[in-house]
């Protein structure tokens, strides 16, 4: 994984059509995760394997772009997610109800901001969900860089 | 040993087994949990979430703290990775190598 393969399919239908398909797909499913089959861990693990399947085609020598994420940056990343989730439910407690109750958390400023129609439960499930989508996108490629990175290049 | 070994698991094979004959079938409407626990996340979803995706809502919102572990499951398996094979500490070893 040290030299980057030259394929033209891999270069050319992967990295421009297959790529930014996953990514925006990752978020579809993720905004659509409570009216269709999806949710964040779905959607992390869709937009983790796009980022994999750049850094698969790259190799480890190209520092541009999605390939050159740095470490620091994907644990803040990882802990943001998670704290997401966390605070959440924290804030619910604040407003006065049991932990992860997202029924107390005031929301409906977002109804008329968007012109929609939400209860603040779902609302409170997309922002979960975010949190769960972050937490697991960045996790997948922290392994992924960590099995995958040249020992000696330390 | 071995064969104490193998006669206790066999053992508790042949218990789990007759024990799984007095579960009820997976697709009987009559089981208990299909008797309480599916209809009332099905009115609930209706009536206090309004999200069509019934799993999501039960996973998101009526087992919040099970998804919480989860999270914290898989954010504890990519620490576990980052300090067994990341690179922290190494570095003051390297120059006394050389």
């Amino acid at each position: 994984m040290n030299q980057p393969y030259e394929s033209t399919i891999l270069r050319f239908i992967a990295k421009n059509f297959l790529v930014p398909l996953m990514i925006v797909f990752a978020v579809y499913v993720l905004i659509h995760g409570e009216s269709s089959p999806g949710g964040g861990f779905q959607a992390g693990a869709i937009f983790a394997s796009a980022i994999i399947l750049v850094r698969l085609i790259g190799g480890n020598t190209q520092t541009k772009g999605l390939k050159s994420l740095p470490m620091p940056l994907l644990i803040v990343v990882a802990s943001t997610g998670l704290g997401i989730y966390v605070v959440t439910g924290i804030l619910a407690q604040l407003f006065g109800a049991n932990y992860l109750d997202y029924a107390a958390i005031p929301l409906q400023w977002f109804n008329e901001f968007a012109g929609e129609n939400r209860t603040n439960r779902a609302m409170g499930m997309w922002i979960i969900e975010l949190g769960v989508f972050l937490g697991v996108a960045s996790v997948l490629v922290i392994i992924f860089d960590l099995l995958s990175k040249d020992p000696k290049n330390d | 040993m071995k064969w104490l070994t193998f006669t206790f698991l066999t053992f508790v094979l042949i218990l789990l087994l007759w024990a799984t004959s007095d579960l009820p079938s997976r697709a009987n409407p009559q089981s208990p949990a299909n008797v309480h626990l599916s209809p009332e996340f099905t009115k609930l979803t209706e009536t206090e979430i309004h999200v069509p995706n019934i799993v999501s809502a039960i996973l998101a919102d009526f087992r919040g703290y099970d998804t919480l572990g989860e999270t914290f499951v898989i954010f504890t398996a990519g620490l576990a990775v980052l300090l067994v094979l990341g690179s922290h500490g190494r570095k003051k070893k390297d120059p006394r190598k050389k």
